[in-house]
């Protein structure tokens, strides 16, 4: 029987000539990333193990991304507690305030995840890396220091379970919208849990690498282990410039045994939503049309990215935000800003009345820049909608699309894009 | 391993990683006393104030699908639970994060479906690491768990992954993981 390509992965990079899922293998890491949040903690238990010096210095990445600015002095500490950390590593890629991005995102734009490759980091939202074809996969500090002292890190082999994306993909629906259909239809209750998932067919193969990553990155909020798409030509483009490495193409065998395949027509996804507080009580927008709200928030690792604030600017350009509403806008990294005001979107956003806030993670953790207080009824395209998730418990979060975001900032009340004339 | 009994402690819902630990805590340094004061705050209004979780002395956790999820990294879920004195959780599933976490400081994270269903708060359980069995001493039930990986008995029997890892630095046998 053949492999999947996950399981080709774990096979060749733990000297396999194949794997089966449920076995514990040790693999070599391509790349481990670490952030300002936990990285202070993951030099710590690199001191633990008795080792001072990374595996490659060049293949430990490190990204301020949490904190930045800081908005309080014991954030400003922790910041130049990990700085000295980093700093006394020698670590070669620090991407820190003023060349910094969230953390998933600079992975994938700066070329330090590969195809056929496994990279690990300390966020969650590791899973974005299966974008580009690449096993990525969130760790805790004690898996990321063992990784940057040994190079290697243990893996459960994952049942593979495979979503056939066929159809056109419809005016004004965006890869979030696949991504909060799919949680609609799997919930939590257990179905991808530790599972791989792997994304094919015709509407994948047409989606672009931001449409990609926006998908890998929101697997880890279905349970999976991780979200991956095989590198095809697009892939190939997109790393061209970037990839630091080489590569080869791969891909899962026909014969691969998956535990699951389920078939979607993204012909019949339209503006979707996820409800208040629980992330798989998912509704399409018509269910919600008219609701208002009063802070809407764009960014993050999920929806931080130039197609993003491509899509805002085209539904804001000449537009005003409702004055009952206040918007946000973050740029995933410092390259995505740059080229968004390049592409004129950044002036568009502000003409609109959109502020706009330098790259991190900003209120999607509840941490800064944005939070929400008692009361906020908050449109967010972010990833996580749970209580308190973006600062007060007593904030409502609705999640959606980019779109739906930018056209509903305009009218102040929840909006089908599909219905709404440029 | 010796058998384990004390009473457990039954969710009733899903169990969150973040409503574990709380947010404020999520930066704290790692260190099982210390993360087991506030451990659990968020799942159980009745957990929420300082050893809330603690003094209820559960020395084990049952739950369904997904325990520990909603994606975060932070170790203290498993370093609090250890703290508070929890020998085992006993899930029909687990949060992929937390279930390595588990298994890196050798908390055993047990796979037994359904028994949330069978199982009240406050039941006295005896678990056998060897066997996998759980009875339940209250109600009589019996229930066997899915066996753990030698790899999982042996990290924890080395103290957790970094002194598992550390012991194959020693020895020079580190580049032989695989």
């Amino acid at each position: 029987m053949g492999m999947t390509i996950t399981e080709k992965i774990m096979a060749q990079n733990s000297g396999r000539d194949r794997v089966v899922p449920g076995q514990l293998v040790w693999t070599d890491v391509h790349t481990v990333m670490t952030m300002d949040y936990l990285g202070k903690q993951t030099f710590n238990k690199l001191h633990d193990l008795g080792v001072t010096d990374v595996f490659d210095k060049d293949r430990v990445i490190c990204v301020s991304d949490h904190l930045v600015p800081p908005p309080t002095e014991q954030f400003a500490t922790m910041l130049n507690q990990w700085r000295e950390a980093v700093r006394e590593h020698d670590i070669t890629h620090f991407y820190d305030l003023g060349r910094q991005g969230i953390a998933h995102q600079i992975m994938v734009e700066q070329g330090h995840v590969l195809p056929g490759k496994i990279s690990i980091g300390t966020d969650s939202h590791a899973n974005t890396y299966g974008a580009v074809g690449a096993v990525g996969n969130a760790v805790g500090v004690t898996d990321a220091a063992v990784a940057m002292a040994t190079g290697k890190a243990w893996f459960r082999v994952p049942e593979s379970v495979k979503f056939v994306i066929k159809g056109e993909w419809q005016p004004w629906v965006m890869a979030k919208d696949l991504s909060l259909y799919i949680m609609g239809m799997m919930h939590w209750n257990g179905h991808l849990i530790y599972k791989s998932l792997e994304l094919e067919g015709p509407a994948i193969s047409a989606l672009d690498m931001a449409g990609r990553m926006t998908l890998c990155n929101m697997t880890v909020d279905l349970g999976a282990k991780n979200g991956i798409i095989a590198p095809d030509e697009i892939t190939a483009a997109y790393l061209a410039p970037v990839a630091k490495g080489s590569w080869s193409p791969l891909a899962s065998d026909p014969d691969a045994h998956y535990d699951a395949i389920y078939e979607v027509d993204v012909t019949n996804v339209g503006p979707t939503l996820a409800m208040p507080d629980k992330l798989d009580d998912i509704v399409p927008v018509e269910k919600v049309v008219g609701r208002k709200f009063n802070k809407a928030f764009v960014g993050t690792c999920t929806n931080g990215r130039v197609e993003d604030f491509a899509m805002m600017a085209k539904i804001l350009k000449g537009k005003q935000v409702h004055r009952s509403v206040n918007m946000l806008a973050v740029p995933a990294s410092q390259t995505v800003y740059l080229e968004s005001l390049k592409l004129g979107y950044i002036q568009t956003l502000i003409e609109a009345g959109v502020a706009i806030d330098t790259p991190s993670c900003a209120a999607c953790a509840g941490i800064h820049t944005g939070v929400a207080g008692d009361g906020d009824v908050v449109l967010s395209a972010g990833n996580r909608n749970m209580k308190g998730r973006m600062g007060s418990k007593n904030a409502q979060i609705f999640l959606t699309s980019p779109a739906v975001v930018a056209v509903s900032a305009i009218t102040g009340e929840i909006t089908d894009p599909r219905t709404f004339s440029l | 391993m010796a058998k384990i009994q004390g009473t457990a402690w039954v969710a009733k819902t899903y169990v969150m990683s973040f409503d574990m630990i709380i947010q404020r805590f999520w930066t704290a340094p790692i260190d099982p006393v210390e993360n087991s004061k506030w451990v659990m705050a968020g799942v159980d209004e009745a957990f929420n104030r300082e050893n809330g979780f603690v003094d209820q002395g559960y020395t084990f956790i049952v739950a369904g699908h997904n325990f520990a999820g909603g994606g975060k990294s932070i170790e203290h879920c498993v370093t609090g639970l250890m703290g508070a004195g929890i020998k085992a959780v006993f899930a029909t599933s687990f949060a992929r994060l937390q279930f390595r976490n588990a298994i890196n400081y050798g908390l055993p994270f047990v796979t037994c479906r359904d028994m949330n269903l069978h199982c009240a708060t406050g039941d006295v359980l005896e678990y056998d690491p060897e066997t996998g069995i759980i009875q339940n001493l209250s109600n009589g039930q019996t229930f066997q768990s899915l066996p753990q990986e030698p790899f999982v008995s042996e990290v924890a029997e080395a103290g957790g992954l970094l002194e598992f890892v550390k012991r194959k630095i020693a020895d020079g046998t580190v580049a032989e993981l695989r």
